[in-house]
Protein backbone atom coordinates (compact mmCIF):
# COMPACT_ATOMS: atom_id res chain seq x y z
CA UNK A 1 0.00 0.00 0.00
CA UNK A 2 1.45 3.39 -1.37
CA UNK A 3 1.87 6.28 1.18
CA UNK A 4 -0.71 9.17 0.57
CA UNK A 5 1.09 12.91 -0.41
CA UNK A 6 -0.55 15.88 -0.27
CA UNK A 7 -2.66 16.11 -3.24
CA UNK A 8 -4.50 13.02 -2.73
CA UNK A 9 -5.77 14.10 0.51
CA UNK A 10 -6.69 17.50 -0.74
CA UNK A 11 -8.59 16.46 -3.77
CA UNK A 12 -10.48 13.71 -0.97
CA UNK A 13 -11.22 16.17 1.09
CA UNK A 14 -12.66 18.85 -1.28
CA UNK A 15 -15.19 15.65 -2.66
CA UNK A 16 -16.13 14.43 0.90
CA UNK A 17 -17.14 18.30 1.86
CA UNK A 18 -18.98 18.64 -0.75
CA UNK A 19 -20.56 16.05 -0.44
CA UNK A 20 -21.36 17.13 3.47
CA UNK A 21 -22.55 20.04 2.33
CA UNK A 22 -25.52 18.71 -0.16
CA UNK A 23 -26.50 16.44 2.44
CA UNK A 24 -26.56 18.50 5.49
CA UNK A 25 -28.46 21.60 2.78
CA UNK A 26 -26.16 23.72 3.83
CA UNK A 27 -25.31 24.72 0.05
CA UNK A 28 -28.16 26.65 -0.10
CA UNK A 29 -28.05 27.75 2.75
CA UNK A 30 -24.28 29.35 2.04
CA UNK A 31 -26.57 30.82 -1.18
CA UNK A 32 -29.12 32.44 0.65
CA UNK A 33 -26.05 34.20 3.01
CA UNK A 34 -27.17 32.52 6.00
CA UNK A 35 -24.76 29.40 6.85
CA UNK A 36 -24.69 27.85 10.17
CA UNK A 37 -20.91 27.83 11.06
CA UNK A 38 -20.87 25.03 13.13
CA UNK A 39 -21.98 22.45 11.44
CA UNK A 40 -19.58 24.08 8.36
CA UNK A 41 -16.72 23.31 11.17
CA UNK A 42 -18.09 20.12 12.14
CA UNK A 43 -17.89 19.20 8.53
CA UNK A 44 -14.49 20.65 8.25
CA UNK A 45 -13.13 18.41 11.08
CA UNK A 46 -14.58 15.22 9.92
CA UNK A 47 -14.42 15.16 5.74
CA UNK A 48 -10.26 16.03 7.22
CA UNK A 49 -10.37 13.09 9.39
CA UNK A 50 -11.78 10.67 6.90
CA UNK A 51 -9.27 11.81 3.96
CA UNK A 52 -6.65 11.40 6.45
CA UNK A 53 -7.47 7.99 7.14
CA UNK A 54 -8.79 7.05 3.56
CA UNK A 55 -6.80 8.82 0.56
CA UNK A 56 -4.17 6.23 0.38
CA UNK A 57 -7.33 3.64 -1.08
CA UNK A 58 -8.64 6.27 -3.64
CA UNK A 59 -6.04 7.98 -5.36
CA UNK A 60 -3.03 6.28 -6.88
CA UNK A 61 -1.83 8.99 -9.71
CA UNK A 62 -2.05 12.60 -10.14
CA UNK A 63 -4.90 13.58 -8.28
CA UNK A 64 -5.35 17.30 -10.49
CA UNK A 65 -5.65 15.62 -13.83
CA UNK A 66 -8.99 17.11 -14.30
CA UNK A 67 -7.74 20.90 -14.27
CA UNK A 68 -6.17 20.29 -17.49
CA UNK A 69 -8.79 21.57 -20.36
CA UNK A 70 -8.19 19.65 -23.31
CA UNK A 71 -8.43 16.25 -20.57
CA UNK A 72 -11.96 18.23 -19.19
CA UNK A 73 -13.29 18.38 -22.40
CA UNK A 74 -12.45 15.29 -23.66
CA UNK A 75 -13.87 13.79 -20.67
CA UNK A 76 -17.50 15.64 -20.91
CA UNK A 77 -17.58 14.80 -24.38
CA UNK A 78 -17.21 11.13 -23.11
CA UNK A 79 -19.78 11.20 -20.59
CA UNK A 80 -22.23 13.19 -22.43
CA UNK A 81 -22.39 12.27 -25.85
CA UNK A 82 -19.90 8.93 -26.93
CA UNK A 83 -21.11 6.84 -23.71
CA UNK A 84 -24.89 7.76 -23.88
CA UNK A 85 -25.00 6.74 -27.36
CA UNK A 86 -23.35 3.32 -27.00
CA UNK A 87 -25.78 2.89 -24.23
CA UNK A 88 -29.12 3.64 -25.88
CA UNK A 89 -27.88 1.31 -28.78
CA UNK A 90 -27.17 -1.71 -26.82
CA UNK A 91 -29.83 -1.08 -24.71
CA UNK A 92 -32.79 -1.32 -27.87
CA UNK A 93 -30.57 -4.61 -28.80
CA UNK A 94 -30.76 -6.29 -25.63
CA UNK A 95 -34.31 -5.42 -24.91
CA UNK A 96 -35.53 -6.15 -28.36
CA UNK A 97 -33.91 -9.55 -28.06
CA UNK A 98 -35.56 -10.29 -24.91
CA UNK A 99 -38.82 -9.70 -26.29
CA UNK A 100 -38.82 -11.25 -29.81
CA UNK A 101 -40.39 -14.40 -29.37
CA UNK A 102 -37.49 -16.86 -30.80
CA UNK A 103 -34.80 -16.21 -28.16
CA UNK A 104 -31.36 -15.93 -30.68
CA UNK A 105 -28.61 -15.96 -28.37
CA UNK A 106 -25.25 -17.03 -28.89
CA UNK A 107 -23.19 -16.56 -25.46
CA UNK A 108 -19.52 -16.69 -25.33
CA UNK A 109 -16.73 -15.72 -23.08
CA UNK A 110 -14.07 -13.89 -25.12
CA UNK A 111 -10.62 -12.61 -24.77
CA UNK A 112 -10.04 -9.28 -24.99
CA UNK A 113 -6.59 -7.45 -25.40
CA UNK A 114 -6.56 -3.63 -24.21
CA UNK A 115 -4.07 -1.01 -25.00
CA UNK A 116 -4.62 1.31 -22.21
CA UNK A 117 -2.06 2.02 -19.48
CA UNK A 118 -2.87 4.12 -16.65
CA UNK A 119 -4.96 2.40 -14.01
CA UNK A 120 -8.19 4.77 -13.81
CA UNK A 121 -8.15 4.09 -17.89
CA UNK A 122 -8.07 0.46 -17.79
CA UNK A 123 -11.23 0.85 -14.84
CA UNK A 124 -13.40 3.14 -16.47
CA UNK A 125 -12.99 0.75 -19.67
CA UNK A 126 -14.04 -2.14 -18.06
CA UNK A 127 -16.62 0.00 -15.97
CA UNK A 128 -17.97 1.51 -19.57
CA UNK A 129 -17.71 -2.21 -20.43
CA UNK A 130 -19.98 -4.17 -17.72
CA UNK A 131 -22.55 -0.82 -18.24
CA UNK A 132 -23.38 -1.62 -21.80
CA UNK A 133 -25.87 -4.10 -22.00
CA UNK A 134 -24.78 -7.32 -23.92
CA UNK A 135 -21.27 -7.59 -22.52
CA UNK A 136 -19.95 -8.33 -18.74
CA UNK A 137 -16.08 -7.77 -17.81
CA UNK A 138 -15.36 -11.66 -15.98
CA UNK A 139 -11.52 -10.85 -15.19
CA UNK A 140 -8.87 -8.43 -15.73
CA UNK A 141 -5.53 -10.50 -16.09
CA UNK A 142 -1.76 -9.33 -17.24
CA UNK A 143 -0.43 -11.30 -19.76
CA UNK A 144 1.27 -14.16 -18.05
CA UNK A 145 1.72 -17.14 -20.20
CA UNK A 146 3.92 -16.47 -23.31
CA UNK A 147 1.91 -19.56 -25.31
CA UNK A 148 -1.54 -17.93 -25.13
CA UNK A 149 0.56 -14.78 -27.02
CA UNK A 150 1.97 -17.24 -29.11
CA UNK A 151 -1.19 -19.00 -30.99
CA UNK A 152 -2.15 -15.50 -31.86
CA UNK A 153 1.02 -13.55 -32.69
CA UNK A 154 0.06 -12.35 -36.06
CA UNK A 155 -2.42 -10.59 -35.07
CA UNK A 156 -1.10 -9.25 -32.20
CA UNK A 157 2.75 -8.42 -33.74
CA UNK A 158 0.00 -5.82 -35.93
CA UNK A 159 -2.22 -4.51 -32.97
CA UNK A 160 1.00 -3.72 -31.31
CA UNK A 161 2.65 -2.31 -34.14
CA UNK A 162 -0.42 0.22 -35.08
CA UNK A 163 -0.80 1.03 -31.24
CA UNK A 164 3.00 1.84 -30.91
CA UNK A 165 2.76 4.29 -34.61
CA UNK A 166 -0.41 5.85 -32.96
CA UNK A 167 0.08 6.75 -29.28
CA UNK A 168 3.59 8.58 -30.33
CA UNK A 169 3.61 10.06 -27.41
CA UNK A 170 3.67 7.30 -24.31
CA UNK A 171 3.78 8.70 -20.60
CA UNK A 172 7.03 9.06 -20.18
CA UNK A 173 6.84 10.96 -16.97
CA UNK A 174 4.35 8.15 -15.16
CA UNK A 175 4.85 7.53 -11.83
CA UNK A 176 5.85 3.97 -10.50
CA UNK A 177 2.47 2.24 -10.43
CA UNK A 178 2.07 3.10 -14.00
CA UNK A 179 5.34 1.70 -15.33
CA UNK A 180 4.60 -1.42 -13.37
CA UNK A 181 1.19 -1.80 -15.07
CA UNK A 182 3.14 -1.06 -18.33
CA UNK A 183 5.20 -4.03 -17.92
CA UNK A 184 2.67 -6.88 -19.36
CA UNK A 185 -0.27 -6.52 -22.10
CA UNK A 186 -3.32 -6.73 -20.65
CA UNK A 187 -6.72 -8.63 -21.17
CA UNK A 188 -10.38 -8.84 -20.44
CA UNK A 189 -12.39 -11.68 -20.10
CA UNK A 190 -15.75 -10.83 -21.68
CA UNK A 191 -18.81 -12.77 -21.18
CA UNK A 192 -20.99 -11.36 -24.76
CA UNK A 193 -24.71 -12.23 -25.40
CA UNK A 194 -24.23 -12.36 -28.88
CA UNK A 195 -20.59 -13.51 -29.86
CA UNK A 196 -20.02 -13.14 -33.54
CA UNK A 197 -16.40 -13.95 -33.56
CA UNK A 198 -13.71 -15.96 -31.24
CA UNK A 199 -10.76 -14.06 -32.73
CA UNK A 200 -8.82 -12.16 -30.03
CA UNK A 201 -8.47 -8.74 -31.84
CA UNK A 202 -11.57 -8.88 -34.36
CA UNK A 203 -13.87 -8.98 -30.78
CA UNK A 204 -12.00 -6.41 -29.59
CA UNK A 205 -13.00 -3.71 -32.06
CA UNK A 206 -16.34 -5.34 -32.11
CA UNK A 207 -16.79 -4.96 -28.33
CA UNK A 208 -15.03 -1.95 -27.93
CA UNK A 209 -15.99 0.34 -31.05
CA UNK A 210 -14.97 4.22 -30.61
CA UNK A 211 -14.91 3.80 -26.54
CA UNK A 212 -11.36 3.22 -26.12
CA UNK A 213 -9.96 5.55 -27.95
CA UNK A 214 -11.53 8.53 -26.40
CA UNK A 215 -10.57 7.19 -22.60
CA UNK A 216 -7.03 6.93 -24.11
CA UNK A 217 -7.32 10.97 -25.44
CA UNK A 218 -8.65 11.35 -21.65
CA UNK A 219 -5.70 9.65 -19.32
CA UNK A 220 -2.62 9.99 -21.56
CA UNK B 1 -43.66 19.12 -20.65
CA UNK B 2 -46.10 17.32 -19.08
CA UNK B 3 -46.22 14.78 -22.22
CA UNK B 4 -41.93 15.04 -21.94
CA UNK B 5 -42.48 14.15 -18.52
CA UNK B 6 -44.75 11.09 -19.41
CA UNK B 7 -42.72 9.73 -22.28
CA UNK B 8 -39.71 9.65 -20.25
CA UNK B 9 -40.62 7.58 -17.93
CA UNK B 10 -42.98 5.32 -20.01
CA UNK B 11 -39.86 4.44 -21.73
CA UNK B 12 -37.68 3.53 -18.47
CA UNK B 13 -41.11 1.37 -17.43
CA UNK B 14 -40.89 -0.39 -20.84
CA UNK B 15 -37.17 -1.34 -20.30
CA UNK B 16 -37.71 -2.26 -16.60
CA UNK B 17 -40.61 -4.45 -18.22
CA UNK B 18 -37.76 -5.87 -21.02
CA UNK B 19 -35.19 -6.61 -18.53
CA UNK B 20 -37.93 -8.38 -16.00
CA UNK B 21 -38.94 -10.87 -19.12
CA UNK B 22 -35.24 -11.31 -20.21
CA UNK B 23 -34.75 -12.15 -16.31
CA UNK B 24 -37.29 -14.56 -16.59
CA UNK B 25 -36.99 -16.14 -19.66
CA UNK B 26 -33.34 -16.71 -20.12
CA UNK B 27 -31.31 -19.81 -19.72
CA UNK B 28 -28.43 -19.06 -18.08
CA UNK B 29 -27.25 -16.77 -14.94
CA UNK B 30 -24.77 -14.39 -17.24
CA UNK B 31 -27.70 -14.13 -19.66
CA UNK B 32 -29.90 -13.21 -16.54
CA UNK B 33 -27.20 -10.73 -15.90
CA UNK B 34 -27.66 -9.04 -19.60
CA UNK B 35 -31.15 -8.10 -18.39
CA UNK B 36 -30.43 -7.16 -14.85
CA UNK B 37 -27.89 -4.57 -16.61
CA UNK B 38 -30.68 -2.96 -18.85
CA UNK B 39 -33.01 -2.51 -15.76
CA UNK B 40 -30.11 -0.96 -13.82
CA UNK B 41 -29.19 1.69 -16.80
CA UNK B 42 -31.46 3.15 -18.65
CA UNK B 43 -34.75 2.17 -16.58
CA UNK B 44 -33.57 4.01 -13.75
CA UNK B 45 -32.24 7.27 -15.45
CA UNK B 46 -35.87 7.65 -17.26
CA UNK B 47 -37.17 7.72 -14.01
CA UNK B 48 -34.26 10.35 -12.54
CA UNK B 49 -34.35 12.75 -15.25
CA UNK B 50 -38.06 12.97 -15.42
CA UNK B 51 -37.77 13.76 -11.42
CA UNK B 52 -35.57 15.97 -12.16
CA UNK B 53 -37.37 17.90 -14.57
CA UNK B 54 -40.79 17.71 -12.65
CA UNK B 55 -38.84 19.19 -9.79
CA UNK B 56 -37.40 22.01 -11.19
CA UNK B 57 -39.72 23.37 -12.84
CA UNK B 58 -43.24 22.41 -11.19
CA UNK B 59 -42.48 21.71 -7.55
CA UNK B 60 -39.38 24.55 -7.33
CA UNK B 61 -37.74 22.27 -4.84
CA UNK B 62 -33.96 22.39 -5.63
CA UNK B 63 -32.61 20.32 -2.85
CA UNK B 64 -35.19 16.95 -4.48
CA UNK B 65 -33.32 17.57 -7.73
CA UNK B 66 -29.59 17.14 -6.24
CA UNK B 67 -30.85 14.15 -4.38
CA UNK B 68 -31.97 12.82 -7.28
CA UNK B 69 -28.97 13.48 -9.13
CA UNK B 70 -26.90 11.77 -6.39
CA UNK B 71 -29.45 8.88 -6.90
CA UNK B 72 -28.95 8.45 -10.61
CA UNK B 73 -25.06 9.10 -10.14
CA UNK B 74 -24.31 6.21 -7.58
CA UNK B 75 -26.40 3.82 -9.17
CA UNK B 76 -24.05 4.36 -12.57
CA UNK B 77 -20.98 4.55 -10.95
CA UNK B 78 -21.76 1.41 -8.23
CA UNK B 79 -24.25 -1.01 -10.64
CA UNK B 80 -21.29 -2.43 -12.39
CA UNK B 81 -18.88 -2.80 -9.77
CA UNK B 82 -21.57 -4.91 -7.93
CA UNK B 83 -22.40 -7.00 -11.41
CA UNK B 84 -18.64 -7.83 -11.89
CA UNK B 85 -18.16 -9.01 -8.46
CA UNK B 86 -21.49 -11.29 -8.50
CA UNK B 87 -20.31 -12.38 -12.38
CA UNK B 88 -16.55 -13.25 -11.18
CA UNK B 89 -18.01 -14.97 -7.67
CA UNK B 90 -20.68 -17.32 -9.49
CA UNK B 91 -18.15 -18.13 -12.32
CA UNK B 92 -15.75 -19.40 -9.80
CA UNK B 93 -18.37 -20.57 -7.45
CA UNK B 94 -19.95 -23.03 -10.25
CA UNK B 95 -17.87 -26.11 -10.69
CA UNK B 96 -18.59 -27.59 -13.47
CA UNK B 97 -18.41 -25.50 -16.75
CA UNK B 98 -21.22 -23.59 -18.23
CA UNK B 99 -23.31 -25.71 -20.62
CA UNK B 100 -25.15 -22.99 -22.64
CA UNK B 101 -21.60 -21.07 -23.77
CA UNK B 102 -20.24 -21.59 -27.16
CA UNK B 103 -16.94 -20.73 -26.70
CA UNK B 104 -14.84 -19.84 -22.97
CA UNK B 105 -11.15 -18.88 -23.04
CA UNK B 106 -11.71 -17.80 -19.33
CA UNK B 107 -11.95 -21.16 -18.61
CA UNK B 108 -9.43 -22.19 -20.96
CA UNK B 109 -6.63 -19.78 -19.38
CA UNK B 110 -7.70 -21.06 -15.87
CA UNK B 111 -6.78 -24.34 -16.45
CA UNK B 112 -3.62 -23.49 -18.37
CA UNK B 113 -2.17 -21.66 -15.18
CA UNK B 114 -3.76 -24.04 -12.83
CA UNK B 115 -1.18 -26.56 -13.99
CA UNK C 1 -50.73 20.93 -9.90
CA UNK C 2 -50.64 16.96 -8.96
CA UNK C 3 -49.44 14.52 -11.55
CA UNK C 4 -52.06 11.57 -10.86
CA UNK C 5 -50.69 9.29 -13.10
CA UNK C 6 -46.94 9.15 -11.22
CA UNK C 7 -49.46 6.73 -8.83
CA UNK C 8 -50.05 4.60 -11.96
CA UNK C 9 -46.38 4.06 -13.05
CA UNK C 10 -45.29 3.24 -9.46
CA UNK C 11 -48.51 0.13 -9.21
CA UNK C 12 -46.64 -0.60 -12.58
CA UNK C 13 -42.81 -0.75 -11.52
CA UNK C 14 -44.71 -2.28 -7.84
CA UNK C 15 -46.33 -5.50 -10.38
CA UNK C 16 -43.41 -5.67 -12.14
CA UNK C 17 -41.18 -6.33 -8.87
CA UNK C 18 -43.94 -8.96 -7.83
CA UNK C 19 -43.46 -10.62 -10.98
CA UNK C 20 -39.06 -10.57 -10.20
CA UNK C 21 -40.05 -12.86 -6.91
CA UNK C 22 -40.43 -15.99 -8.97
CA UNK C 23 -36.87 -15.48 -10.25
CA UNK C 24 -36.13 -14.78 -6.26
CA UNK C 25 -38.27 -18.18 -5.58
CA UNK C 26 -37.26 -20.50 -8.37
CA UNK C 27 -33.43 -19.31 -8.96
CA UNK C 28 -31.61 -22.75 -8.84
CA UNK C 29 -28.33 -21.05 -7.75
CA UNK C 30 -27.60 -18.40 -5.19
CA UNK C 31 -26.26 -16.15 -7.44
CA UNK C 32 -29.63 -16.25 -9.17
CA UNK C 33 -31.52 -15.37 -6.03
CA UNK C 34 -28.75 -12.22 -5.17
CA UNK C 35 -29.12 -11.01 -8.85
CA UNK C 36 -32.89 -11.47 -8.72
CA UNK C 37 -33.02 -9.48 -4.97
CA UNK C 38 -30.65 -6.66 -6.76
CA UNK C 39 -33.46 -6.09 -9.44
CA UNK C 40 -36.25 -6.20 -6.69
CA UNK C 41 -34.30 -3.51 -5.36
CA UNK C 42 -33.95 -0.68 -7.99
CA UNK C 43 -37.63 -1.63 -9.36
CA UNK C 44 -38.61 -0.97 -5.70
CA UNK C 45 -36.52 2.26 -5.79
CA UNK C 46 -37.97 3.91 -9.17
CA UNK C 47 -41.26 2.99 -6.96
CA UNK C 48 -40.06 5.19 -4.48
CA UNK C 49 -39.00 8.15 -6.44
CA UNK C 50 -42.15 8.22 -8.22
CA UNK C 51 -43.83 8.11 -4.36
CA UNK C 52 -42.01 10.84 -3.79
CA UNK C 53 -42.73 12.97 -6.59
CA UNK C 54 -46.28 12.77 -5.98
CA UNK C 55 -46.64 13.15 -2.36
CA UNK C 56 -43.86 16.39 -2.86
CA UNK C 57 -41.70 15.39 0.19
CA UNK C 58 -38.09 15.09 -0.35
CA UNK C 59 -37.49 12.68 2.83
CA UNK C 60 -38.66 9.55 0.92
CA UNK C 61 -35.64 10.03 -1.44
CA UNK C 62 -33.42 9.97 1.25
CA UNK C 63 -34.61 6.72 1.99
CA UNK C 64 -34.41 5.71 -1.67
CA UNK C 65 -30.96 6.48 -1.33
CA UNK C 66 -29.71 4.11 1.24
CA UNK C 67 -31.79 1.46 -0.33
CA UNK C 68 -29.83 1.64 -3.24
CA UNK C 69 -26.38 1.81 -0.88
CA UNK C 70 -27.73 -1.00 0.63
CA UNK C 71 -28.30 -3.17 -2.13
CA UNK C 72 -25.29 -2.33 -3.84
CA UNK C 73 -23.39 -3.34 -0.49
CA UNK C 74 -25.49 -6.87 -0.08
CA UNK C 75 -24.95 -7.86 -3.81
CA UNK C 76 -21.06 -7.02 -3.53
CA UNK C 77 -20.68 -9.12 -0.09
CA UNK C 78 -22.30 -11.94 -1.87
CA UNK C 79 -20.45 -11.76 -4.55
CA UNK C 80 -16.72 -11.43 -3.55
CA UNK C 81 -18.15 -14.36 -1.21
CA UNK C 82 -19.24 -16.37 -3.69
CA UNK C 83 -15.06 -16.13 -5.34
CA UNK C 84 -14.01 -17.13 -2.38
CA UNK C 85 -12.02 -14.00 -1.77
CA UNK C 86 -13.61 -13.13 1.59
Amino acid sequence: MKKANASSVISTFIVTFIFWMLITGQLSAVFRGQPSVEVLIAGVIVCLLTSLFSAKFFIHEKAFWLLNPARLGSFLLYCCVIFPIELIKANVDVAIKALSPKLNIHPGIVKVPSELKSEYGQAMLANSITLTPGTITLDLAEDLEEEAAATNTAAATTVKETAAAGSGVTPAAGTDGLSKAASGRLYYYIHWLDMKTTDHAEAGEQIKGTMEKHIRRIWE
Amino acid sequence: MRIVIDVLIIISLFFAFAGTVGLLRMPDFFCRMHSSTNIATLGILGVVIAGILYALIYLGDGSMAVKLGIIGLFNILANPIASHALANGAYKHAKKPIETVEADQYGEDLVEKNE
Amino acid sequence: MIFQEFLFFAVCFIVLAVILLARLLAGPTIADRALAADCIEIVSDMALILFALYSGRGIFLDIALITAVMGFIGTTLIGRYLGGRL
